[in-house]
């Protein structure tokens, strides 16, 4: 379980996160929307134990992500921002690598999954961007996790691979907490099965996914001419 | 640890810096000690002893500059930071990939020993405790140039940074200093340097005072680099 309890974070005069609070639980798929700089990466962020909050505290299975990290970080995966990956290796030097550390025994059938078997000996500086989002997947899934933090897991990618990636995460989503922040609002209505709209670090809105289509999007767009 | 050891030991190799630095640090030295022996006509491991310190302090940046600054420049830091591994075991893994570069790097110097075995009377032992301390030397010199990495997010600034600091401190008991300094500014300095602690190794002795200072400066600075990757801002 997550638990997110009035969290503020300041970068300097900056405020980043502001009164952030959520619960989320084994089963939820949380989309998390908000326009470029509301404080998405950095509540994920936050989540992972890789910021401090300034104020507020973040728990995961009842523990502190940043003093307690080794008892949580093997139930966690993250893909960050941006997907960085080593580029001088190849897909299975890394993903074996990945494996190693989080325990992972069953890497083929991730590789298999995640249909990166074709490009598996390439180096990853010569994958698509496509692939390089799967391998960071595959990555986030080693060892099991029952949390998966995907960070604009589509950021950057064409329609199709968009798709691709979406339909695994709906696949992946079964019996564990998936948090995927976008700013593209019809994934939130293709996936998630609850909603939290953030914009200049303040929550607008957290509750389950509207039902109809278009309906995330009047939500959306409603709550941040608002604010 | 030995998943991350591996990783780094292979993303060394994979890279030109982390087969070329060493195999030119091993030929420069080998070209030294031959002309020494041709040209000048003595077959002593002495100039090797006095002159490796001097390289190293260039090659052990070379090799450990992007160790992590590169993980914070590209951003795989994110990645590394949520696997499941301590952060003294992060550092660890990493000093121990350069030490084995490192090792590696003087084995291949070992030709210069061997050749003078035929030529010469050679105190295998004394060579081997000489070794010892260039090893101990090259250990201070990466847990120095790992810190310098986890406090910059650039490979050059990284460098540029280690080799200034290690020329210094490498320099501070070296002749041209003794001309410029005061005799007593001098003489307190002399005996934080590292030189002279490696010159009681390169006679073949164990001095327990110079294992300690090693010893004692490789953890200090091992120590800092693992506090450096615990600060969360």
């Amino acid at each position: 379980m997550i638990e997110v309890s009035h969290v503020y974070k300041q970068f300097g005069v900056k405020i980043a996160v502001s009164d952030l609070s959520f619960k989320a639980q084994i089963g939820d798929i949380i989309g998390f929307v908000g326009p470029n700089g509301a404080g998405k990466t950095t509540t994920m962020r936050l989540i992972t134990g890789l910021l401090k909050p300034t104020e507020g505290k973040v728990k995961i299975f009842e523990k502190n992500p940043i003093t307690e990290r080794l008892s949580i970080l093997p139930r966690l995966g993250y893909l960050p921002e941006n997907n960085p990956l080593p580029a001088d290796m190849t897909v299975m030097e890394y993903l074996t690598f990945i494996a190693g550390v989080k325990k992972e025994t069953q890497l083929e059938k991730i590789v298999q999954e995640l249909h990166i078997d074709d490009v598996y000996d390439k180096k990853i500086e010569q994958l698509s961007r496509g692939y390089r989002q799967r391998v960071g997947l595959a990555a986030s899934l080693c060892g099991k996790p029952e949390i998966l933090l995907l960070d604009e897991p589509t950021s950057g990618l064409d329609p199709i691979e968009q798709d691709v990636i979406k339909d695994l995460i709906q696949k992946l989503a079964k019996r564990r907490i998936v948090i995927f922040s976008t700013h593209i609002l019809s994934e939130i209505e293709d996936i998630a099965t609850r909603v939290l709209i953030i914009n200049r670090g303040s929550l607008l809105f957290d509750g389950p996914k509207p039902k109809g289509k278009g309906s995330v999007e009047t939500l959306f767009k409603k709550l941040i001419k608002k604010s | 640890m030995k998943h991350l050891y591996k990783k780094e030991l292979l993303h060394y190799l994979n890279s030109p810096v982390g087969y070329s630095v060493p195999i030119v640090f091993a030929l420069f030295l080998g070209y030294l000690f031959i002309k020494d022996v041709f040209v000048v006509g003595s077959a002593s491991l002495k100039p090797f002893f006095s002159v490796a310190p001097w390289l190293l302090f260039i090659l052990v940046p070379a090799i450990s500059m992007k160790s992590i600054s590169e993980e914070k420049q590209s951003n795989t830091i994110e990645v590394l930071m949520t696997l499941p591994l301590s952060e003294r075991t992060i550092v660890l893994a990493k000093l121990l990939s350069l030490s084995t570069i490192t090792a590696i790097t003087l084995g291949l110097t070992l030709s210069i020993p061997i050749v003078l075995g035929f030529i010469s009377n050679l105190s295998i032992p004394e060579i081997m405790v000489g070794y010892i301390g260039l090893m101990l030397l090259s250990l201070l010199y990466l847990s120095f140039s790992l810190y310098i990495s986890s406090r910059v997010a650039s490979q050059i600034a990284s460098f540029s940074l280690s080799v200034v600091f290690l020329f210094l401190i490498t320099a501070l008991s070296s002749d041209f200093l003794a001309n410029i300094l005061p005799k007593m500014v001098q003489d307190i300095l002399i005996l934080g340097s590292p030189l002279l602690h490696l010159e009681n190794f390169t006679k073949g002795v164990i001095d327990l005072r110079s294992l300690s200072y090693f010893l004692f400066l490789i953890i200090l600075f091992f120590e800092l680099t693992v506090k450096e990757l615990q600060k969360r801002t």
